[in-house]
């Protein structure tokens, strides 16, 4: 099955002044990400850039109209996803239990449509 | 006749067929859907049985799984159809000779692995027991609803919501490795919690929850049995023996209800008591502490006492339960505690705890108002302790409850 890891976390904590904290996720994800290639489970992901670089289209009574910021103001953000192919929801879990992350967050574990379903 | 031998053994069996076929097929509705068909072929096909034309096969249960695994393919097959458009060969009913041979196939016991599917984490809490209780131990929608205290459509869209999500998650039909058993274990065991909990409520034995009181030492069994080496389990295993060992004390010739220091132990099942006991030091072996084993241990110190002779363990028991707050400080540990309170230290002391607890949450919790209700008519409060026995009354008690509690309030009634 495939399952989609969604990242939610503060990503105030990678903003210091030297970039350091930032860097030192992104070369743990590298990590990850590889030994997620390794084993042959990985099939998609994305970082994202910060979320007051997100512009949300909304839609409503036919209408749309443009944010200037994410889906919701939170102190948690979606800040990337990945795509596994793993045999069920534990071993999902077991991989977003060992997803990198500086500080406090959730990792959403959502299963994908896969066309039979 | 053939009605309700089905029954009994729908309700028997239920569990450990449901448990196999859903580990075999991965789907607890195809599960539930085939062994529903093969109780209607059962019907039948069982008067055949027999020498007078009713009866039932050797092995009901063995019957019921083949039975059951041919409609499973069945539905299969004819779910294939619809997308494959393959012909699907029309299968006669088992005959009684088909059925004789199937009994000798053995059906392997897949409840654990049941019981760990309705209680993974990904399922709502307050689907987890009432799914359990409807696929391990076979009871209606109608009987769990009613022992929740919930609409039946609202139970049974909460089993349906929790059904889909374990289909659609992809929730494993395993019991997980040792490395998840910490989390997953409190899962399992916090939901038979809920679910004895149920069965031990009712005194007499005679609700609806009399079948699973059964059930779960069957359960507790398999569970601590697979899993040896946790002592929570071992230890909820010897709880639910205790608790059981009690049950024909429970209940005085007029039909009222014992407390536990007023139980003539030698009412109680000495058996389920050497069992337990057994449990528990093997829990206690593994050096590895918990609140279960704390509980176990406090029925333990009742159920050592040997006749109404020997002073009631009191002291044991207040001790106890002094180191169980340490692992789960909650109001209803502090309520039983209170009741060891009072007759260690006296009344006042007790009333003093009881009062000191959120009396909001415990508006509706008839124990509270009992245990309050005693603590004031034994300082001479009669005014007060017949408002909380009213209050203790008016929350629907079971009958055998409502026999003491009116006793009780008579008493503080004319001192």
């Amino acid at each position: 099955m495939q399952y989609a890891l969604l990242i939610y976390e503060d990503e105030t904590v990678y903003r210091d002044e030297n970039g350091r904290a930032w860097r030192e996720i992104i070369a743990q994800h590298e990590a990850f990400a590889a030994e997620l290639a390794e084993k042959g489970l990985i099939r998609g992901g994305a970082g994202l850039k910060t979320a007051n670089t997100a512009t949300t289209v909304r839609r409503g009574a036919g209408q749309c109209g443009l944010h200037d910021g994410p889906f919701a103001e939170s102190k948690e953000q979606l800040g990337g996803f990945y795509l596994i192919e793993v045999p069920d929801l534990d071993a999902a879990l077991a991989w977003a239990r060992k997803l990198p992350m500086a500080g406090d967050g959730s990792v959403e574990v959502r299963p994908v449509i896969d066309g039979t379903t | 006749m053939a009605r309700s031998l089905l029954d009994q053994a729908a309700r028997t069996h239920g569990g450990r067929v449901i448990a196999a076929l859903a580990a075999k097929f991965r789907d607890l509705d195809l599960a539930e859907e085939a062994f529903a068909e093969a109780c209607l072929n059962a019907a039948q096909a069982w008067p055949a049985f027999g020498a007078e034309g009713g009866g039932e096969p050797r092995d009901p249960a063995a019957w019921l799984y083949s039975v059951a695994q041919r409609r499973a393919l069945d539905m299969l097959r004819r779910r294939g159809v619809r997308t494959r458009l393959v012909p699907d060969p029309p299968q006669p009913p088992p005959s009684a000779e088909d059925a004789m041979i199937d009994d000798a196939r053995l059906i392997p016991d897949e409840r654990l692995r049941l019981i760990f599917v309705c209680c993974h984490p990904a399922v709502a809490p307050d689907a987890r027991a009432a799914l359990t209780l409807r696929l391990v131990c076979g009871l209606s929608t109608q009987e769990i609803a009613r022992a929740f205290l919930v609409a039946e459509p609202t139970l049974a869209q909460r089993l349906v919501r929790a059904k889909r999500k374990i289909a659609e998650a992809g929730v494993a039909f395993e019991v997980p490795g040792p490395e998840a058993w910490p989390e997953r274990i409190g899962a399992v065991l916090s939901t038979l919690e809920i679910a004895y909990a149920k069965a031990h409520e009712d005194a007499a034995g005679a609700g609806q929850h009399a079948g699973y009181a059964k059930e779960m030492l069957d359960l507790t069994a398999v569970l601590a049995d697979l899993l040896p080496d946790e002592p929570e389990c071992l230890a909820f295993a010897a709880l639910v023996r205790y608790a059981e060992a009690r049950r024909p004390a429970r209940l005085d010739e007029g039909g009222a209800m014992t407390p536990l220091s007023e139980q003539d132990p030698a009412l109680w099942r000495r058996p389920l008591i050497d069992q337990a006991e057994a449990l528990l030091h093997a829990a206690a072996r593994r050096r590895h502490p918990g609140p279960r084993q704390l509980q176990a241990a406090i029925h333990a110190a009742w159920c050592s006492r040997a006749s109404l002779d020997e002073p009631p363990p009191w002291p044991t028991v207040l001790a106890l339960y002094d180191a169980l707050l340490t692992w789960r400080d909650d109001a209803v540990v502090r309520l039983n505690r209170a009741v060891a309170v009072a007759e260690v230290s006296g009344p006042a002391l007790a009333l003093a705890e009881v009062d000191w607890l959120d009396s909001v949450a415990f508006r509706d919790f008839g124990p509270f108002h009992a245990v309050r209700a005693d603590l004031l008519a034994r300082l001479g409060r009669d005014g007060e302790a017949l408002a909380a026995y009213d209050r203790a009354l008016a929350l629907d008690p079971a009958p055998a409850e409502r026999l003491w509690l009116e006793r009780r309030r008579g008493r503080a009634a004319h001192p």
